[in-house]
């Protein structure tokens, strides 16, 4: 961990920590807490300055899908196209337990994070059983078998016309109703809360001697297993802790929507949440909620400036790749940088090697 | 971060998300605004870009109403339904919009009814799904399009009685809940008229290459090829079966398709004798089309299409009750809709109020030859048309 509390999400040179201690310290000067303190001063001030609070809250919901992929992308160097599974079967399943389970809230987005975590160990398990691009291919092909399975399933998927009368319950606790979630606001404040204790519980899975074991299996995956590791588990771990968090994510933007599409499960959705991570930076849990932001906002108003926008977001992901790989939050960083005159430049997506050459975000 | 700090945060915070946001707009608009759901990006633009004239032209053609000239709105669908909700949920919050209408996909439809109703809100839609007017139904929400019930009884039916002798019938049907709509509605026609269905070939809506099925189809030696595929999938499967050459060994039905921007993608070669599904065409003779097709040619240059029509009937007829109405509260909106009776583009029209369904007519049209064509948009000709929906016990709304 760094001074300003910023997991650190290499191994490196003490020398190289240096100069990016210099950064963060130059970044998160005045805010107390570092990059939490960063994070609720954006949960405060994103309903503010958003045109509304319900795309607040949609930011916030893809905040935490990315969150989960950077933990393996950007931290395990797993790249995952299947987090819409996740995501999907999240929404699908905490709808299902609400409408027929009478379910209350907390339990049906407990219910969505077990059901998530086992999913996503399920299938990082066999994932893992090839790498480099067969890994990428098997996450794919698991992501379109779970898109036909939902299809099929219509009766309870609701199918092509999705899952309709997902309610959005109060929050309660020991039967006590703390809050009553129907309006915008409310809602926002809940997800804000949700959004901010997982990043605090995700920075501090990454300071952990797992984080930093993670990050080894990343960097040299024989060099860990022959000190002792067992990199199979350590994958599968952090496969089950995304799926833990992405599978919420998908219960609250069903119950934002009071409705679970199908383009919840479907692969553009897994595709849209890796372009998040990469936009946002890879290797930053800040990087998540300013990739998720930018994305949320900038199709936004695409949308508006051409029929066919996506060609445009295609466009400025080619950019961010070829000049910022590491992400916006690396651009962030090194305008700061130059800003204070001091330092260089680190690796281009922010996760360096010991040798000092770019990790490749790819298991 | 210490606990004096936390709580000063605390407090900041609170006192931040009880002021207004500074890009919020401001409430309630003075004249009368519509906002038209269309697709005007992503995978279903070139729908949304029709819809959007039609719903245009009515707001600009209207006149005064309710002693202003009323204001269109266009909230992009982008194709996605989750996008659309929280779209629709802004305008609600931010604007106080309670008059919608549009939605290509189903599933948007569907779900974007239900948000409307919520807030006591009016939402007529163009959109394919049964469900809609049916086991989904709710007090908001209105539909113009024919449901499948409809479409399989105005194709297969006339022409089966054109042809008595066409007793076989082989069908091709996507793999979806639209799908088996269309092919439940067939089978329960077909078991009613005597056809024997001597077989059925599911495909997934992603399917590009239909060889398989329509070998399967051909072996089984139909009278009838009935296509139930729609949008590209109808189209690969027309293709395939031409080149097949199943042109000329069968007769080939589609129940349901897109219109005339359908039809001049595929151009009159491969529509000529085949027989075709729509919801509306430019050249039916009845007052209100007449003069649709004169202005959209006069505004646009082009004759309309189903999208253009469907989408200007919608607006106006929601205007019209809200003129009837003489107030935009959702209520007295729906109730001056629910059994409006009205010209349409198809002719005479009528909301029915136990389901919000309109009754319409639905067309059997057969392709045309280049040489047969007397303008670029002559691609078919109507064979027969009427109006076929469910009755009494069959209108499966229990209206919430």
């Amino acid at each position: 961990m760094n001074a300003t509390g910023e997991p650190r999400p290499v191994l490196k040179s003490p020398g190289h920590s240096g100069r990016r201690r210099d950064a963060f310290v130059s970044l998160c000067s005045g805010l107390p807490g570092g990059p939490t303190a960063v994070v609720a001063a954006l949960l405060v001030l994103m309903p503010v300055v958003l045109p509304s609070r319900t795309m607040a809250t949609e930011i916030l919901i893809f905040a935490m899908a990315t969150l989960a992929c950077n933990l393996l992308l950007g931290y395990g160097g797993l790249l995952s196209f299947g987090q819409a599974i996740f995501f999907g079967s999240g929404a699908y399943l905490s709808s299902l337990v609400m409408m027929h389970g009478g379910f209350g809230l907390l339990p049906a987005l407990l219910t969505a994070a077990v059901a998530g975590a086992i999913l996503a160990a399920l299938v990082g398990a066999l994932a893992i059983r090839r790498t480099g691009i067969y890994f990428v291919m098997m996450t794919l092909a698991f992501n379109q078998t779970a898109y036909f399975i939902a299809y099929t399933l219509s009766d309870w998927t609701g199918g092509d016309n999705g899952l309709l009368d997902v309610p959005r319950p109060p929050l309660t606790l020991f039967g006590v109703t703390l809050a009553d979630l129907s309006d915008a606001t409310a809602y926002y404040v809940f997800t804000a809360v949700l959004f901010f204790l997982i990043f605090i519980a995700v920075r501090k899975v990454i300071a952990s001697p797992f984080g930093s074991t993670l990050i080894a299996v990343r960097e040299n995956e024989a060099r860990a297993g022959a000190l002792g590791y067992d990199t199979r588990n350590f994958k599968i771990t952090a496969f089950a802790l995304s799926g833990a968090v992405t599978a919420p994510a998908g219960a609250l933007y069903a119950m934002l929507l009071n409705f679970a599409p199908l383009e919840n499960i479907q692969l553009s959705m897994s595709e849209n949440i890796v372009i998040m991570t990469v936009i946002g930076g890879t290797g930053s849990l800040l990087g998540s909620l300013l990739g998720a932001g930018s994305w949320v906002i900038i199709s936004d108003i695409l949308a508006e400036i051409w029929p066919r926008w996506l060609i445009l977001t295609g466009g400025a992901l080619i950019l961010i790749v070829l000049y910022l790989p590491g992400g916006l939050w690396g651009g962030v960083e090194s305008l700061m940088r130059r800003f204070r005159g001091g330092g260089t430049p680190h690796a281009p997506d922010g996760i360096p090697n010991n040798d000092g050459s770019t990790a490749q975000p790819m298991e | 971060m210490n606990r004096r700090t936390f709580l000063k945060t605390g407090l900041a915070a609170t006192s931040l998300m009880m002021t207004p946001p500074l890009l919020r707009h401001s409430l309630a608009a003075e004249p009368v605004t519509f906002y038209g759901l269309k697709s005007m990006s992503g995978a279903y633009a070139s729908y949304g870009e029709f819809a959007e004239k039609g719903s245009k032209l009515a707001v600009d053609d209207y006149g005064l109403l309710l002693g202003e000239k009323p204001r269109y709105v266009t909230i992009d669908t982008e194709g996605n339904p989750g996008r659309t909700v929280r779209k629709v949920q802004e305008a609600v919050q931010q604007q106080n919009a309670r008059l919608f209408g549009g939605c290509t996909l189903s599933s948007t439809a569907l779900a974007v009814g239900k948000e409307i109703n919520k807030v006591g809100g009016v939402f007529m839609t163009p959109a394919g799904a049964d469900e809609i007017t049916a086991s989904e139904c709710n007090k908001a929400t209105f539909r113009w399009t024919v449901p499948t019930y409809g479409a399989i009884q105005q194709t297969v039916r006339p022409l089966f009685e054109s042809n008595p002798k066409a007793k076989r019938w082989y069908s091709i049907t996507p793999q979806y809940v639209f799908g088996e709509a269309l092919l439940t509605a067939s089978k329960n026609l077909f078991a009613e008229l005597g056809i024997e269905h001597v077989g059925n070939s599911y495909h997934s809506t992603q399917e590009q290459e239909y060889s398989g099925y329509l070998t399967n189809a051909a072996a089984a030696n139909p009278d009838v090829l009935l296509i139930l595929g729609f949008g590209g999938n109808g189209a690969s499967c027309l293709r395939q079966a031409a080149n097949f050459g199943m042109k000329s060994k069968m007769t080939i039905l589609l129940a349901w398709t897109q219109g005339l921007d359908w039809f001049q993608s595929l151009g009159p070669d491969l529509l000529e004798g085949v027989y075709l599904g729509a919801q509306y065409w430019h050249q039916v003779d009845a007052p209100v089309n007449n003069a649709l097709v004169k202005r959209t040619r006069e505004v646009y240059g082009i004759n309309p299409n189903y999208p253009l029509a469907g989408d200007y009937i919608i607006t106006k007829i929601i205007f019209d009750a809200v003129a009837e109405a003489g107030t935009t509260d959702g209520a007295a909106v729906i109730k001056a809709m629910e059994g409006m009776q009205y010209d349409g583009p198809t002719g005479p029209e009528m909301v029915r109020a136990q389901d919000h369904q309109v009754i319409k007519d639905y067309y059997l049209l057969r392709g045309k030859g280049k040489a047969a064509m007397k303008d670029r948009d002559d691609l078919a000709t109507v064979v027969s048309s009427g109006k076929s929906f469910p009755e009494g016990d069959q209108i499966l709304c229990k209206m919430s």
